[in-house]
């Protein structure tokens, strides 16, 4: 085959090009640590991609909403606590003063103690987490509870997804726990009803609440129940979520992120070959009739 | 006495002819990198004898024949169409290369802001009555309707790009035509001369390779030694010393993208498609995978809008008000350019049907989430082509990027090929500058010898006039 000067020149620029587009890329890769930039550096991969990406962001969405839903759980169950030690004053006050032995003013003062228990335990049943009663249901407008311990929000349940389409309830229901609505004892009634017995000094009708205060507790131990198994499914919920946001930004990486050391090999690999085409162009520009003659 | 003279006139003839050879050569080596140029060749020839001496003829030296080209016909036919492929490969392929709207990590992209809106209305589920949740939802959803919009627009912008490109090369296309005409009128003239016009093949053949890697056309050689060049479907560009040219128009139908017309000599216009060369890869690209990214953002912003303007129309906002549209979107052709928050839910987050049933009283604060959670389950709900949200931008992203991969592939084939074959042509009608030199070399030699010869020939003459 013959070879001219301009062969020599082209395949110098073609070739020198090559090695010089392909450490380029390999830079780009090493600098960057990417090896997926463009859809057409890996088409199935980047569609893959946008469906990680998406699920991992969907995982930590539903992990958040989850550790908040937990958070707000503990904020109830910590108020549910006020409400257990206020219930159980309650009853020690009952069983105290509906035993024979003492005088009137002293359960008048009594009275006066299970009014104070009342107040507390609407105030801790009117917790308020950012703009949001946590026993009002759904009925985020007013708090749940009047200061006499009547009920004013709804029967609905919030509820929070803990794994993409599951849902899961949120919400403790204080007009099962507090009222008579689904049958059990009116806990408030109870205190009342205890509260106007020492106030009239009637040792029996403060020892007849005893059953119902006792009642009332059940009620709010469940109550607690539900919520410590709810914060555990929340609590799982966030572990889940996060390993799972985890596990989709691990596989977008896998899809995307370079190997660095296949990255740096490929570096020096190119580095090297242009070195080699810049060199051999040099000596092929050498070789020539010209340099010889006079 | 005659026959001194002859040697001296025979002497002049040769050194003519050597003259010639070193300037062939010398402007071989001037046109060593011209781009087009095929290699010329002095051919000497023996001047037929016409002296006898006796039986014998005496020889009358060298003269000039011809200044040929060194060119390979069966190569040179295989050219023009390799260049249009290779051009037309490569047009598509830097065309497509250059979107990156649909990267799948790119910051601001529709993936994100998909992902950021799902978020936002799952973050809003928990506590519907929360103001500033209410405010990020429809935040997002006003940051999904501009990345909509950012992403159709910059694919658009690079096929508005593609516009510009065939205006530009239109103009270029025109010109080439018109010089292949011309030259062929000059080629057809010098020739009736009796002469071969190397240079001017040169520089035909120089605009009809660039007319190729433009458009595509397949040069044609005719009987008269005329290159009439046909376009692919068969319309001709130039015909003989006539040629057509290209003219560009607004279509209607292709969203005012330009079209790209063949108006003939005699002003008759025609639509031209299957272009092939720079131009028609540009057009592949534009109408290609280009034009279907951006359907598919149309179909899919509509979809989207549609899909979740009827859940949230079914819902009740803060203030009770419900059967309002989240989005506007308009019309699907074109609706990823016009998504957006409705008016209205964007003045007042409160109308965010976020409620399943309306709140009583109406001003309460509502923690109803019951239709936020029928908006999330529209995450995994078919929106476009049978496909969710996610599932649907993942598909257009795989689309582009093969597109964008098939199109390098192929690029990078047409390319091998193209520069195999145009080494081969350069490896015979190329100029080598040690051929060259050493046919300057020789020619010089040559020439000094011949003035040797003229020289003793004079030295004869001096000595038969110095005879007494």
């Amino acid at each position: 085959m013959r070879v001219t000067d301009r062969m020599l020149y082209d395949r110098a620029t073609r070739d020198g090009g090559a090695a010089r587009v392909r450490l380029e890329r390999a830079v780009g890769v090493a600098s960057t640590g990417a090896r997926l930039i463009h859809p057409g550096d890996d088409p199935a991969g980047a569609g893959m991609v946008t469906r990680h990406l998406a699920a991992a962001s969907r995982a930590d969405a539903v992990a958040g909403v989850a550790a908040q839903a937990s958070d707000e759980l503990a904020a109830a169950d910590g108020a549910l606590d006020a409400v257990t030690s206020a219930l159980a004053r309650a009853r020690e006050i009952a069983m105290q003063f509906g035993s024979a032995g003492h005088d009137a003013p002293a359960r008048a003062t009594a009275a006066a103690e299970v009014g104070s228990l009342l107040d507390t335990m609407v105030a801790a049943l009117n917790t308020k987490v950012g703009n949001r009663y946590l026993f009002a249901g759904m009925n985020d407008g007013a708090p749940p509870f009047t200061a006499a311990g009547a009920y004013l929000g709804d029967a609905r349940e919030r509820q929070v997804e803990v794994a993409p389409g599951v849902w899961q309830a949120a919400s403790l229901r204080a007009d099962v726990a507090f009222t008579a609505a689904s049958g059990g004892v009116d806990v408030f009634a109870t205190l009342a009803t205890l509260r106007a017995a020492l106030a009239a000094n009637d040792q029996a009708g403060a020892a007849a609440t005893l059953t119902s205060l006792a009642a009332s507790t059940d009620q709010v131990a469940t109550l607690r129940g539900q919520a410590g198994i709810a914060m555990s499914a929340f609590d799982t919920a966030v572990t889940v979520n996060q390993r799972a946001g985890d596990d989709a930004r691990s596989l977008s990486a896998h899809l995307t992120d370079a190997d660095a050391i296949q990255a740096n090999t490929e570096l020096a690999l190119a580095q090297r070959a242009l070195e080699a085409s810049l060199t051999a162009t040099s000596k092929s520009f050498k070789l020539t009739l010209l340099d010889y003659l006079k | 006495m005659s026959d001194l003279l002859a040697i001296l006139s025979q002497g002049a003839a040769s050194l003519a002819a050597q003259r010639a050879a070193l300037a062939t050569a010398s402007h071989n080596l001037q046109n060593a990198n011209t781009p087009g140029y095929a290699r010329q060749r002095a051919v000497l020839a023996t001047t037929i004898p016409a002296d006898r001496s006796g039986t014998a003829f005496i020889g009358r030296g060298a003269v000039l024949q011809g200044v040929t080209q060194s060119r390979d016909r069966f190569l040179e036919a295989q050219i023009p169409s390799l260049l249009g492929s290779a051009a037309r490969s490569s047009s598509q392929s830097a065309a497509l290369a250059s979107i990156s709207a649909l990267d799948p990590e790119a910051a601001g992209g529709v993936g994100e802001a998909l992902s950021r809106f799902w978020s936002a209305m799952r973050s809003a589920s928990q506590n519907p009555a929360d103001p500033g949740l209410r405010q990020s939802v429809v935040a997002a959803a006003r940051t999904l309707g501009l990345a909509f919009q950012g992403t159709r627009g910059s694919i658009e912008s690079a096929r508005t790009g593609v516009d510009a490109q065939l205006t530009g090369a239109t103009q270029e296309v025109n010109d080439l035509a018109s010089q292949v005409a011309q030259l062929n009128g000059q080629i057809r003239a010098d020739r009736a001369g009796g002469g071969e016009p190397n240079d001017l093949l040169d520089a035909r053949q120089k605009a009809v390779d660039r007319l190729a890697e433009l458009t595509g056309v397949t040069p044609v050689a005719t009987s008269e030694g005329d290159v009439s060049l046909f376009l692919p479907g068969g319309s001709a560009l130039v015909s003989g010393l006539q040629a057509s040219s290209l003219s560009t128009t607004a279509d209607p139908a292709n969203g005012g993208h330009l079209l790209l017309k063949l108006v003939g000599p005699g002003g008759s216009a025609q639509a031209l498609t299957g272009l092939g060369g720079e131009l028609g890869g540009a057009i592949d690209a534009r109408d290609g995978g280009l034009k279907a990214a951006v359907t598919g953002l149309d179909d899919l912003a509509f979809g989207l809008a549609n899909t979740v303007n009827a859940s949230h129309r079914a819902g009740f906002g803060l203030d009770g008000t419900t059967t309002l549209d989240l989005f506007t979107v308009g019309a699907q052709a074109g609706a990823a350019s016009r998504l957006d928050v409705s008016a209205v839910v964007l003045a007042d987050p409160r109308k965010l049907a976020a409620a399943s049933s309306l709140a009583t009283p109406t001003s309460a604060a509502s923690g109803d989430a019951g239709n936020l959670r029928a908006l999330l389950g529209l995450e995994t709900t078919a929106v476009s082509g049978g496909l969710d949200a996610t599932g649907a931008l993942a598909k257009l992203t795989s689309d582009l990027g093969l597109a964008a991969s098939h199109a390098e592939a192929v690029s990078s084939q047409d390319a091998a090929l193209r520069d195999n074959l145009t080494s081969m042509r350069e490896s015979v009608s190329g100029v080598s500058i040690d051929e060259e030199l050493i046919e300057m070399q020789k020619a010089q030699r040559a020439f000094e010898a011949i003035s040797k010869v003229i020289a003793t020939s004079s030295a004869l003459f001096d000595t038969l006039l110095a005879l007494k």
